[in-house]
């Protein structure tokens, strides 16, 4: 036997999810282990063995592919705990990465406040000033070394840095990316002085155009670094123990694995990695589907984040940021908006407004139905003031919710704008409905999709409430609540499905008329790259995968766009057709007759993805179908009110868990699992599919 | 001597109507029958379709943004975000302004009504249509920001106007990008355009775009622009009407209507939170035309009455030069500060504010120009001049309120922008020409209980982001030798204000770069501090020719600053042409910094050394204007209180305490006491507050260079002696307030208070 598996680390919870040969999945979540979090992780392996019934050593040695996705880094940033960085550069450009370009950093952050200047001050430096170290060198626009490096004030610059005590040390020169050979030497020179020191070059996190953002990331990547690589060897070293033979494989936020090795070195691409492994997940179930369009959405607790797969491969961004600072890095592209089920609900009397979001209860106080001390409304409150959650049955009956004190709550907050409390839990989800079709088509109309050629994937908690409302508001074909089992570790479930994945990129800008040649070169550059490194990790030519794009933009215009080569190099009389592509796709993008005919092209980034198959789930269409339900799956209907009819019905509620494929309920209806609730709307029908997913149709 | 010259509400017989005088928005707007006007709102929403409908309108508006700049082609307007999207009421209330080019807003709202009662009647206003206008007698801050509107039907009637505004890169005019430093004229300026239909039933009329492109330099970046307007005002439009078609036109302008309303509220329930009176702000701009060694003094007054603001320029200098705005970019100027710290928590919606809010402008002054005065520079001229001491007037209005207080901001970084422009042969051998972006790095001014923010942008524009250095060195032929941070630029005080940086460079892949300069806060700081707190540093340029740069890049060895090289130094004109920067030559230019807030000696002498420590302020800075001696607490004290001695040197000045409850504070030194002011720290008597509180403190006037470390010696621009006054408490030697002010000038009455 071999097994697939998948494990999430959350702050709450750690998720496995472990598929065997022929597709069967099982999955075990058991309490993380903070600080140690690998502790958890090996609970978890434990309660997969148990459940398999077999040891864990014998489970280990018949683990076949492994791969992990951790908040470790995410969480170190949250809460400032990472490494002392010494920062060296090019002398005089020692500010760029307090200058921030001159910005706040206001990505992420609520965009209406950015004018009230006292609460958009700087983040807290990743680097105090006092640990920068400039150091003579310089290369130019063209990759001239302008003026040679000064290893004497480089290694005077090491030894003081070291002096002062840091455990990490980041080196970026002005367009290393053009020519690194400078970095590369201090790297030698730090590394003839201590062994022990954590060093990151920027040419080998983010080889690209703009100093503030590739220092930043750079200067993270160190910051991560101690703290990262001594997580992940530690759990490498367990799982060896306990007899497991492959390479442990880590979730990237590029989607995708890398090897524990290089996950070691650049932590970074761990950042934000647990949401990207959901849409690994459904890219996964939506090809298994025959759907090649989808809308990911996860609403949890704190926030609504959603992505995109179109033609059966993500959107991408590469600039990210996280705590206010910007950085480099190839990145699946989520985005995020604070309206959950934690969303705090507040009115004002005086104008008669009441607005949700985007600040959010959290877990504690949490809403006010968790009787935690809570005591302003959220959107669970109105949720369960509806009717729509069950207060006896919540997460499976492993938490009780107080009725009384949310409906006090919400009422007292509707007297206060002249509402009922059911017309005031009724516009709560409204608006919150309402903000989460905006996101959506934020990343859809407004990035040239057309909702209607997609389907919805609804994840999290609190989505499948809310899912036939917003995708109907958006016009979506349908919607999934992917199969039952795999829904709550779905997150682990798109770590065990995906591959190994490098992305490799040289940054050069060139503008037409280039010749053919010139960027083959740069592709060969980067495929050899690729399969040295692939090479390294023991991984067979044969299961090597290369993609190669261009970012290519008008001569003189800041937007660029990602095309991807139908070639692995580039033909003679490639510009034509490259020309047309772009063209289309910045079209698609920036609306008709936005491009400009003739114009010249510059190709900025050179890129490839380096793929390497890994084994994959298998996933078993059922093969009875049947409208018939069984008995046991219907549970006793409850009162619910629907903002649709305005009134209170006494409606239909299912046991998912006991629906069969081809077993359909008609909306108004609720339809509840151990980890969510269905809402099945007025107008809608839901519909089990062969592979155990819940499918929402629009009547 | 000229006769004074007379504020609007005493002038007789003149017209604004945007041709010589600004346009001056009359209270009822004279329309032509023929528009037909869609005035029905629903009044009593609910609260959820209020909230659903609100949310729409502001993401209409972040669309309509965004939709422009993904179409742009324009870097500079990109980098600097220098555009604006608007939604207006039919009458053109603001319903919201997007958070890009603040100032664009403020000239938007006199653009529509011109339109609607200029053009309601010929050629008339109709589904389908635009107007694309740019003159700034009209409504614009200058030429170059030119504006597309949109007025938008709903059955037959006028429902609402979508507007965007958009910087161009070239609209004519005698000097290449159209920032025209020594134009005479408006003559010599870009094309004035007011507004004309330039779209006809959804089609572009042909002859109108080819009299617009054919103005510019670089036409086709000009089109290419034009259609990202188009695009941006027909995307919000779309939006707009599918709206109302879901929920009513009267449901939706209702929506638009309450969202006025209750900005209105709220700025009606800050204003009877404050006492009323008169704040005032006196600046100066020099340098109007190359050569020019006078200063041009700019006033601002804010009277509040009830729930009224009044906003005047009067005792400012006549237009001169080419340095002039006009009205409208006059009061977009201040409306930028008004948004920024009475209206920033209605997220951009100011209608409501604005039905309380008056400008009484001067006509024939700086900022309130004439037709033809050139005004192509206005932003970053007496536009700056007339934004940041709003800034003050505002907060100190303000300060009275301990909540309202906590908004306040002092003026920031990049007061006045110390242009570096610069064109030649770049190193693709191509022909080009730049205006250098950096300084939208600025600063932001501290605040009444923090810092300022060190190179945190420019107030004005809240989300730009300046180049990197490797984005202007892969575009131009330059290469830089530094971009930093600058020691003891931000302004001292209790709180500090933000540092600004400089940058410097030297030609890379070419053989000689031309250069202009156009500039001004170079001899006297125009980012003051207040409440005690001191300036941020001027605006510098530094030229060394014939350096030893080479000789230093030869032996691995950079510089940190240009001081650290030899060779000849060369004073550089604010307005000075066509000179040459060779290879060797080395140029740098540092952007004016945030002023502080608060007496110096009261900041806590922690942050003082941790300042220190992280190279924001100099040790000798620490202990002359800080006090502080690191380290040493008693030593500090010691240091302190022989600076407040000096400050009270040679003083006639007695000192007399009251008693008596405090009855506000007026500043965050000033109290008032019964009737009479009085030390926040000390009650120390400082005379009635039917006079001048200044003329009851020790004045001390100190050079211009006392007031920061940056400053230097003001005789290399100016002919008039600037000083640096500080006003101190007779008692305890507190700064209460400093000033900036050409030597002959009395003290300005800046706080005035009418209470009963």
């Amino acid at each position: 036997m071999s097994y697939l598996v998948g494990i999430d680390i959350g702050g709450t919870f750690t998720d496995c999810a472990i598929v065997d040969r022929a597709g069967k999945l099982l999955t075990t979540k058991v309490p993380s282990t903070p600080p140690d979090f690998s502790r958890g992780m090996l609970d978890a392996l434990g309660a997969g063995a148990q459940a398999l019934g077999v040891s864990l050593d014998r489970f280990c040695r018949d683990i076949a592919f492994l791969s992990h996705g951790t908040t470790v880094g995410t969480n170190t940033i949250i809460q400032k705990r990472g490494a002392k960085v010494g920062l060296i550069t090019t002398k005089g450009h020692e500010d760029a990465i307090h200058i921030m370009r001159g910005s706040r950093g206001y990505g992420g952050r609520d965009i209406r406040k950015v004018v009230h200047f006292p609460e958009t001050s700087k983040p807290a430096p990743i680097v105090p000033k006092r640990l920068i170290r400039g150091v003579s060198e310089r290369v130019d626009c063209f990759g001239e070394i302008v003026v040679s490096l000064n290893e004497t004030e480089a290694e005077a610059a090491i030894r003081s840095l070291l002096a002062e005590g840091v455990q990490a040390i980041a080196i970026c020169f002005l367009w290393s990316f053009r020519n690194p050979a400078h970095e590369q030497r201090v790297r030698s020179l730090v590394e003839n002085i201590s062994k022990d020191v954590f060093v990151t070059c920027s040419v080998d996190i983010a080889p690209k155009w703009g100093e503030y953002e590739r220092v930043t990331a750079t200067a993270l990547n160190a910051y991560l670094g101690p703290v990262m690589s001594g997580y992940l060897q530690k759990l490498d070293f367990s799982l060896k123990d306990l007899g497991y033979r492959h390479g442990l494989q880590i979730t990237q936020c590029g989607g995708g694995t890398v090897p524990v090795g290089r996950a070691g070195e650049a932590p970074l691409l761990t950042l934000d990695s647990g949401p990207v492994s959901g849409v690994t997940a459904s890219m996964f179930l939506g090809a298994a589907m025959g759907e090649k369009n989808v809308i990911t959405t996860d609403m949890g607790g704190t926030s609504f984040d959603v992505s995109i797969i179109h033609d059966g491969k993500p959107a991408y961004s590469f600039v990210s940021n996280t705590d206010q600072y910007e950085y480099f890095l190839p990145k699946v592209d989520l985005q995020a908006i604070g309206a959950g089920g934690g969303s705090l609900v507040r009115v004002k009397p005086e104008t008669r407004t009441m607005t949700v979001g985007p600040d959010s209860a959290g877990a504690f106080p949490g809403p006010v139905c968790y009787g935690r001390g809570g005591s302003v409304p959220t959107v669970t409150d109105a949720e369960l003031v509806l009717g729509y959650l069950d207060p006896d049955n919540f997460a499976g009956g492993k938490m009780k919710l107080d009725f009384s004190s949310a409906a006090k709550a919400i009422q007292d907050l509707g007297k206060k704008i002249n509402m009922d409390a059911m017309e005031c839990a009724a516009g709560i989800c409204r608006i919150v409905e309402l903000q989460m079709a905006d996101v959506i088509r934020k990343v859809t109309v407004e990035k040239g999709f057309d909702p209607r050629d997609f389907v919805l994937f609804a994840f999290g908690g609190a989505g499948p409430a809310h899912a036939g409302v917003f995708a109907r508001e958006l016009g979506v074909r349908k919607v999934v609540i992917p199969q039952r089992k795999a829904a709550s570790t779905w997150c682990a479930f798109g770590a065990a499905a995906a591959d190994v994945l490098h992305i490799f990129e040289h940054t050069e800008i060139m503008p037409t008329p280039v010749g053919a040649d010139r960027i083959n070169r740069v592709l060969d550059a980067l495929q050899s790259q690729a399969k040295k490194r692939m090479a390294d990790e023991g991984i067979a030519a044969g299961r090597q995968r290369f993609e190669f794009s261009l970012d290519v933009r008008h001569k003189g215009q800041i937007n660029e766009v990602e095309v991807l080569l139908p070639w692995s190099r580039l033909p003679a009389d490639f510009e034509l057709k490259l020309r047309k592509m772009f063209v289309e796709r910045y079209e698609q993008l920036y609306g008709r007759g936005s491009a400009l005919a003739g114009a010249q092209l510059e190709f900025v980034v050179s890129r490839l993805r380096a793929r390497a198959l890994t084994p994959r789930p298998k996933l078993v269409f059922s093969k009875r179908s049947s409208k018939t339900m069984a008995k046991s799956a219907i549970r006793k209907r409850r009162d619910i009110y629907w903002p649709d009819l305005r009134k209170h019905r006494a409606t239909p509620v299912f046991d998912g868990e006991k629906l069969i494929s081809g077993n359909q309920v008609r909306g108004p209806a609720i339809v509840e699992t151990a980890d969510t609730t269905v809402v099945v709307h007025p107008g809608t029908t839901l519909r089990l599919d062969a592979l155990g997913n819940f499918e929402i149709g629009f009547r | 001597m000229n006769a004074p010259l007379k504020k609007l509400s005493e002038l007789t017989g003149v017209v604004f109507d945007g041709r010589r005088s600004g346009y001056v928005p009359p209270k009822t707007l004279s329309i032509s029958p023929k528009l037909k006007l869609h005035k029905k709102a629903k009044k009593d929403l609910d609260p959820v379709t209020f909230e659903v409908v609100r949310h729409a309108l502001w993401n209409v508006n972040e669309e309509h943004g965004a939709t422009i700049q993904r179409l742009s082609g324009s870097p500079v307007a990109m980098y600097a975000l220098d555009l604006n999207p608007s939604i207006l009421t039919q009458d053109a209330e603001f319903v919201y302004f997007g958070p890009y080019m603040q100032y664009m807003s403020g000239v938007t709202d006199t653009q529509v009504k011109w339109t609607l009662e200029n053009r309601s009647d010929n050629p008339g206003i109709r589904d389908g249509d635009m107007f694309l206008a740019n003159d700034p007698w009209v409504g614009a801050a200058h030429q170059m920001d030119v504006m597309l509107l949109c007025p938008v039907f709903w059955r037959g009637e006028l429902f609402c106007w979508v507007t965007n505004c958009l910087h161009q890169y070239d609209i004519g005019g005698i000097t290449p990008g159209s920032f025209c430093p020594s134009a005479r004229d408006a003559f010599d300026e870009g094309i004035l355009i007011p507004p004309v239909k330039i779209v006809e039933g959804n089609e572009i009329r042909r002859d109108i775009e080819e009299i617009y492109l054919r103005s510019s330099r670089k036409p086709s970046a000009v089109a290419l622009d034009f259609r990202a307007q188009l695009a941006g005002n027909m995307t919000a439009r779309d939006r707009i009407l599918s709206l109302i078609s879901r929920y009513s036109a009267e449901t939706v302008k209702g929506v638009m209507r309450k969202i006025i309303d209750d900005g209105e509220r709220a700025f009606l329930k800050k204003l009877s939170r404050l006492p009323d009176g008169i704040w005032r702000d006196r600046t100066y701009v020099e340098c109007c035309r190359p050569g020019d060694r006078s200063v041009h003094r700019v006033v601002l007054s804010l009277y509040k009455n009830k729930n009224k603001l009044v906003f005047e320029n009067e005792g400012t200098d006549p237009q001169a030069g080419g340095i002039n705005a006009t009205y409208s970019g006059w009061r977009g100027a201040i409306m930028v500060a008004l948004n920024e710290l009475m209206c920033w928590e209605q997220y951009y919606a100011v209608g409501g504010a604005l039905r309380h809010v008056e400008f009484n402008p001067t006509p024939g002054t700086l900022n309130c120009a004439d037709f033809p005065a050139s005004v192509s520079t206005a932003p970053v001229q007496c536009m700056e001049i007339s934004l940041y001491p709003a800034y003050n007037v505002l907060s100190k209005m303000i300060y009275p309120d301990p909540e309202l207080r906590r908004d306040l901001m002092c003026i920031g970084g990049t007061s006045q922008w110390p242009a570096t422009i610069f064109r030649g042969i770049d190193q693709w051998g191509e022909r080009y020409g730049y205006l250098l972006v950096d300084p939208i790095g600025g600063a932001i001014g501290a605040f009444s209980h923090a810092d300022g923010i060190s190179t945190g942008g420019q107030a004005r524009t809240p989300i730009c982001k300046l180049p990197n250095v490797e984005h202007t060195e892969q575009s131009f032929p330059v290469l830089f030798l530094y971009r930093k941070e600058i020691t003891d630029s931000g302004g001292a005080g209790k709180y500090r204000g933000g540092l600004s940086a400089e940058s410097c460079f030297i030609p890379h892949g070419t053989d000689s770069i031309v250069h202009d300069t156009l500039s001004s806060g170079n001899a006297i700081p125009t980012s003051s501090g207040m409440m005690g707190g001191y300036p941020g540093a001027v605006n510098r340029y530094r030229f060394l020719k014939q350096s030893n740069i080479f000789e230093k890049m030869k032996a691995s060895e950079l510089v940190k600053d240009i001081s650290e090289l030899h060779g000849v130094e060369e004073t550089l004109q604010l307005r000075q042409q066509d000179f040459i920067q060779n290879p060797s030559d080395v140029y740098a230019v540092l952007w004016s910094a945030a002023g502080g807030f608060g007496d110096p000696l009261e900041r806590d002498p922690a942050k003082v050394a941790a300042d220190v420590e992280n190279g924001d302020v100099s040790a000798a800075a620490a202990k002359a204007i800080y006090g502080v001696v690191i380290g040493d607490a008693e030593a500090t004290e010691r240091e302190r209180n022989r600076i407040r001695r000096l400050r009270l040197h040679n003083s006639k000045t007695r000192s007399r305490k009251l008693d008596g409850p405090i009855r506000l504070l007026a500043t965050e030194n000033l109290a008032v006491r019964g009737e009479r002011y009085a030390c926040a720290k000390c009650a120390a008597d400082l005379g009635s507050i039917k006079d001048n509180y200044k003329l009851g403190c020790v004045r001390k006037d100190l050079p211009i260079e006392a007031s920061n470390p940056i400053v230097g010696d003001p005789k290399r621009f100016i002919d008039p002696q600037p000083q640096f006054r500080q006003f101190c408490c007779p008692g305890c030697g507190l700064a209460i307030e400093n000033e900036i002010a050409v030597a002959e000038e009395p003290p300005l009455r800046d706080v005035e208070l009418f209470l009963k």
